[in-house]
């Protein structure tokens, strides 16, 4: 692995940045404070650039970021998944920790064969030590107009709304990979609270993907928003391990996401369980955990 | 001997499936494990677009070598751990030619269910087509197909009646408190040097030592005893969309690796060519990450030239749990790499007769052009 330092990238020349997201104020400081720091004092940064990235590491960098993405969109009708990733850098540090600076292209998660529109994102991420989850910086191209992924999103909860708690489903999908079409919403949003999930546990050396829904603890739609419990196993590669996590989340079109989860790892001596901070509603207080 | 052969599987197969199951489930194991009459008993029904538990899988495979006696046999490859019989089917074309061995196996981690499907579906091309197509007549005259559907049949069997995403074999350890070996970790490659555990709990457990596990044994023991014949060792995986050349367990390349990549990256563009699915091209250390004691390293180490694995579909969004409605595209795309693959190393072969053959005809034929314009 070759190595030489070099600051923080400014974006480069012919870099379109299209309708920006809206993104959290205190990952917008972060990277300022992150970028001043670099274009001032290079040498003490302590990066070095790894000038030939593996592809699997650029991968996981980049579904990390979309992750984000998609979590913080709450959005279950425009879940994006990571296509190809054009163009990626990777830095690291004495302390083992790495940055990331990407450009990837993404494909709408959708069960109909054929479509496919692909999506440019970039981001910049970053992975430390002391913080579980790596933080992130992600513009993406609108893959539907705003308007329209409403009027989805309220289209897909209204059906939620008249689904029957569909506690008995044993799983989903089921062993043969198939969905109920009246299941599929619930897949949805079972992924969107997942992304959350996935973003707080990629680390440079784990990446997870959803398997199945394993079961669903609570499906209630009396009150406006969806409330879901229910248990999803992750898939993690490198260690090709299952892992179940416990998932609880709230959601309502157009509000944040509000969710809790519980992990059960086999690996580490403590499991992984976390919440979502500035959540406006408080959850009911989970007992089973 | 066929009775014999049938209730002697039928046995292996019911016997261990009576140990500590869950109860819940036994109407569907039952169907599961002791199921070999099935509606489609005629072969040309058989729908190769859905996944078969084992059961039919054995039945398939019977069914296959009596329509077609003329090409295929069955042949016994050992005992599972749960002693049941590992058969592979040979298709191969009665000649006086020289033939090399192509191998493929399927299913060596058992939740990877589109694996077992494809071989199912690789042998029904191949027999249904090796009359009419010159493409796959011309590769049986000089090729053997050694095909063993599922390799890792006690796990396979334990993602239809218990856990779907069951990935090791069934093996008992710790005094039965801890179950089943990565069977494709516990290969003599650089054994569990990396990318492999020595926890029976992890799911990349590597044995209690190189080729510890019979399924192992029984593969390796048969593959050594051919290897101055094999040409080619496919071994298909699933998910990831990549062809992997070795090797996983170090980042040094082998010998041909130039080759191997190139012949790799014809047959992804192949594949990409049906329906558009992208795949990748490289060492299993380069793009996906360290392992040791694979099957595919190890065959490359015995001097297997051609030696590939193959991750299916798909990216992720579904993973090992892949619909059924994707099984046939997946398949189409699939068998155009593999033929891919398989052309390069037919020609690698016996491309120097057919280029002597082509050189003589050119050099007649402008002898006569030049002949003629005399005239």
């Amino acid at each position: 692995m070759q190595l030489r330092r070099q600051p923080l990238s400014a974006p480069r020349p012919g870099d379109t940045r299209p309708a920006a997201q809206r993104l959290a104020v205190p990952l917008l400081l972060l990277l300022a404070l992150q970028g001043a720091a670099a274009s001032g004092e290079p040498e003490d940064s302590g990066w070095l650039q790894d000038a030939e990235p593996s592809s699997r590491l650029l991968s996981q960098a980049a579904r990390a970021a979309l992750h984000f993405f998609n979590f913080r969109a709450a959005s279950p009708s425009a879940l994006q998944v990571l296509a190809n990733v054009l163009d990626g850098r990777a830095w690291v540090n004495q302390k083992k920790e790495y940055k990331f600076d990407l450009v990837f292209t993404t494909e709408f998660y959708r069960a109909e064969e054929g479509e496919k529109r692909l999506g440019t994102c970039s981001a910049q991420v970053f992975f430390r030590n002391d913080k579980p989850r790596p933080a992130v910086n992600v513009t993406c191209t609108q893959l539907i107009k705003k308007e329209r992924r409403q009027e989805e999103d309220y289209q897909l909860y209204k059906l939620m709304k008249q689904l029957k708690s569909p506690l008995n489903a044993v799983r989903i999908p089921d062993s043969h990979g198939y969905i109920a079409p009246s299941l599929r919403p619930i897949w949805n949003l079972a992924f969107l609270g997942s992304s959350y999930v996935m973003w707080q546990k990629t680390t440079p050396f784990l990446h997870y993907f959803m398997s199945q829904i394993s079961s669903v603890k609570q499906w209630k739609t009396n009150d406006d928003a969806i409330d879901f419990d229910y248990t999803v196993l992750l898939h993690e590669f490198s260690t090709q391990e299952i892992i179940p996590c416990r998932i609880h989340l709230v959601w309502y079109p157009g509000k944040p996401l509000k969710v809790k989860y519980h992990c059960q790892e086999r690996q580490t001596p403590e499991e992984g369980s976390g919440t979502e901070e500035g959540s406006a509603v408080a959850l009911t207080e989970l007992s089973n955990f | 001997m066929k009775p014999l052969l049938g209730t002697f599987y039928l046995l292996g197969m019911l016997v261990p499936g009576w140990l500590g199951y869950d109860r819940s489930l036994t109407q569907q194991r039952q169907e599961v494990v002791g199921k070999v009459v099935s509606p489609w008993r005629i072969l040309e029904t058989y729908p190769y677009n859905r996944y078969h538990p084992m059961g039919e899988i054995y039945q398939w495979m019977s069914e296959i070598r009596e329509k077609y006696t003329e090409v295929v046999t069955q042949h016994f490859l050992g005992m599972t751990y749960e002693s049941r019989p590992m058969y592979y089917l040979k298709i191969s074309q009665p000649s006086n030619n020289p033939k090399k061995i192509i191998w493929m196996d399927c299913g060596i981690h058992a939740r990877e269910w589109i694996a077992p499907a494809f071989c199912q579906w690789f042998v029904k091309e191949i027999l249904q087509n090796y009359k009419d197509s010159s493409r796959i007549r011309r590769l049986l005259k000089n090729l053997d197909f050694y095909v063993l559907p599922v390799l890792n049949i006690d796990g396979y069997i334990y993602t239809w009646t218990t856990d779907r995403l069951w990935r090791k074999s069934r093996s008992s350890h710790n005094n039965g408190t801890c179950f089943g070996t990565d069977l494709n970790r516990n290969f003599d490659a650089s054994w569990c040097s990396i990318g492999a555990s020595h926890n029976c709990e992890s799911l990349t457990f590597c044995g209690t030592g190189p080729m510890s596990e019979p399924e192992t044994k029984a593969v390796s023991s048969f593959i050594e005893s051919k290897k101055e014949n094999i040409a080619c060792f496919l071994t298909m995986h699933s998910y990831g969309q990549l062809i992997l050349v070795p090797y996983g367990y170090t980042t040094n390349k082998s010998n041909n690796h130039e080759e191997l990549i190139q012949v790799g990256q014809k047959a992804a563009n192949a594949l990409k060519a049906k329906h558009g699915t992208n795949y990748r091209v490289g060492s299993s250390a380069d793009i996906l990450y360290a392992t040791s004691g694979s099957s595919r390293d190890w065959a490359r180490d015995i001097g297997i030239p051609f030696s590939y694995t193959f991750e299916l579909r798909d990216n992720g969004t579904y993973g090992f749990v892949l619909p059924e409605t994707q099984i046939q595209a997946t398949c189409e795309e699939t068998m155009e790499a593999v033929l891919s693959v398989l052309d390069d190393v037919y020609e690698k072969y016996w491309y120097t007769n057919s280029a002597i053959k082509a050189k003589s005809t050119a050099l007649v034929l402008s002898l006569l052009m030049s002949i003629m314009s005399l005239l």
